[in-house]
Formats: structure tokens, C-alpha cells, sequence
């Protein structure tokens, strides 16, 4: 590049006029052997420039992994899959009945009901029954008289 | 977002980060501290990161504004902090110390104003376009031009100061 064009440029530069691609051919000019020495006061600061864009560092990003991070969501899955299941499980081992199921329940519950009303009062008459024992009994007692009012009756005779 | 995407995505970006911060935090290790933490909080924030137009300057945001945050609280605690910068990350040290000018040039620009510094970086450095450095600082291009020019005229003066004086 001629020196005149490179204190244009520098000109410009100082002012925060050029654009990257003059930068660029400044920077190129000013890191090359054949510098003007009208000019060679500017050459640290483009070279260092240059040398400042190399630099790098060894630094290992430490991110905390995806995975330990779902593990611990898993976790808490885990823990309310447990718990529900525990939960339900308790619950779905009360026995349920269908509608069907309990209408069966309750016409079985009449029917024991309504048998076990009927046994009673069986039971009732059966117990009457003694009470034609007892008049069978009078019954014969009445026979006995009838035998006596014969005898008594042959006798008045 | 999955890991990789997000390597993919960032990773790129790590150098400039880490340029930038050290720029401003002059010590390695606390701008590697810098780095690691931007790139913690973009990880946090991860499923957002499509959303941005362009990732990279808003990473370059994120580490302005944290570098800025701890400069401020070591002002706050009146801490002077020594830096010594032991030449662990190899040549571009031994570069610097074969080449006074350069090494001038650096220690020109540790002692400009922030935005100076960052805006220097950026552009001379970075060689980032005038739109992408006002989205950067959240400012505009002509607020980043003439930061820019002041920067360069500021390190120009002393290096002019200097090298007359070496000269004479």
C-alpha cells in the first residue's frame, strides 16, 4: 500500500471512519516487514492488536450434565409413582361393587330378610303346636271321663 | 435444548468471552471465572437462547456486564488487588515481553475507561461491525464510534509520547 493511502487510512482510523475491511488492510500493512518508518510508531498498536486476537484459553466449561439433571426429576416421578400407587392400590383393594353387583347385594339381603321372617313365624306355629299336644292330652283326660260316666251311668242302672 | 446444541452454539464464543473479560479483569484466572459463570447462566437460561438474533453478543453482553458488576464490587470493597499474571497460557506472554511496543500498547490500554477498553476490543480486537458492538453495549453506532475514536486517539498519544521518547 502507499504511504500516502495508509495516512489516509490512519486519519480515518483515529476518527472511527474506516470500515473493517480498511482495518483489515491497515493491519496487514502495519504486521508486514516493509513498513515506512514515517509511520513505524503505529506498528505495536496494530501488531499488538493482532497478537491480542490469539490469545486463548484452556478453560473447560463445566455445564452440570443433562443427565444428573434428569436423574433427580426421575426421582421425584419415581416418588409420586409410588405414592400414588400405594395410595390407589389401598383404595382399588376395598372391594367395589358394580351397580349390577350391589342391586344382587341387596335383592340376596331381601331375600335372607324375607326367608328369615318366614322361619320365624314358622317357628311361631310350631310352637302353637304344643298347645294341641296339651289338647290332645285333655282330649284322652275327656275320655277318661267318659269311661267314668259310664261306669256310673251302668250303676244307676 | 441438549447439551451438544448448546456447546455448538456457545462454544465458539469462548475465546472472545474470555479475551473480552480479561481484557477488563486484566487477571486470567478471574476472567476464566468470568467465562465459566456467562456460560452457567446462558446454560440456565438455555431454552431463550434461539430467541436472541444473534447469541454470541449477547454472550459478549452478558460478560461486559458481569466483568463491570465485579470491577464495581472491588472498587466497593476497596480492594487493591495485585495481578500477577504468571505466564501460564504460554507464548503470547513471552511475545509480549520479547516486544516492548506491544507490551506498551496493552499497558496503554489498561488505563483507559472501561468503555474505551471494551470498545477497543471489540473492534480492533475482534474486529466486530459497528451495528453488533451497539448491540453489544446496548447502544447505538454513533455513541460506539466516538468512544471508539477517542479510544484510539488516547492510546495513540501516549504511544507517540513514548516512542518520541525512546526515540530521542
Amino acid at each position: 500500500m502507499e504511504l500516502a493511502k495508509v495516512k489516509k487510512l490512519l486519519d480515518n482510523y483515529f476518527e472511527g471512519k474506516t470500515t473493517l475491511q480498511e482495518e483489515k488492510a491497515l493491519q496487514s500493512y502495519f504486521t508486514s516487514d516493509f513498513v515506512s518508518p514515517e509511520v513505524k510508531a503505529y506498528k505495536p498498536l496494530f501488531k499488538g492488536f493482532a497478537d491480542a486476537a490469539q490469545e486463548t484459553s484452556n478453560l473447560k466449561v463445566n455445564l452440570p450434565t443433562a443427565k444428573k439433571r434428569s436423574f433427580k426429576a426421575w426421582y421425584s416421578v419415581a416418588a409420586i409413582l409410588l405414592v400414588t400407587l400405594t395410595l390407589g392400590g389401598i383404595y382399588f383393594s376395598q372391594p367395589t361393587l358394580s351397580k349390577e353387583e350391589q342391586e344382587a347385594l341387596a335383592a340376596y339381603q331381601k331375600a335372607q330378610d324375607a326367608m328369615y321372617l318366614l322361619s320365624h313365624s314358622l317357628n311361631k306355629g310350631t310352637q302353637n303346636l304344643t298347645y294341641i299336644n296339651k289338647f290332645e292330652e285333655g282330649a284322652e283326660n275327656l275320655a277318661i271321663i267318659n269311661q267314668f260316666t259310664k261306669t256310673k251311668n251302668k250303676i244307676l242302672k | 435444548m441438549k447439551q451438544e446444541d448448546f456447546i455448538a452454539t456457545i462454544l465458539p464464543s469462548k475465546d472472545k468471552l474470555y479475551r473480552l473479560a480479561k481484557r477488563l479483569l486484566v487477571s486470567s484466572d478471574e476472567a476464566e471465572d468470568a467465562v465459566q459463570e456467562v456460560f452457567l447462566k446462558l446454560w440456565k437460561g438455555k431454552h431463550k437462547i434461539k430467541e436472541y438474533k444473534n447469541p454470541e453478543a449477547f454472550a459478549m453482553t452478558m460478560t461486559k456486564n458481569y466483568c463491570l458488576d465485579r470491577l464495581k464490587s472491588r472498587q466497593a470493597s476497596n480492594l487493591k488487588i495485585v495481578h500477577s499474571n504468571y505466564p501460564t497460557t504460554g507464548n503470547l506472554q513471552k511475545q509480549v515481553e520479547a516486544n516492548d511496543g506491544v507490551s506498551l500498547v496493552f499497558k496503554i490500554m489498561e488505563t483507559l475507561p472501561e468503555k474505551q477498553k471494551i470498545v477497543l476490543q471489540l473492534r480492533d480486537v475482534e474486529q466486530f461491525e459497528y451495528y453488533e458492538i451497539a448491540e453489544i453495549l446496548e447502544s447505538n453506532e454513533t455513541a460506539v464510534r466516538v468512544a471508539l475514536s477517542r479510544a484510539r486517539k488516547a492510546v495513540r498519544e501516549e504511544l507517540l509520547k513514548q516512542y518520541n521518547y525512546g526515540v530521542s
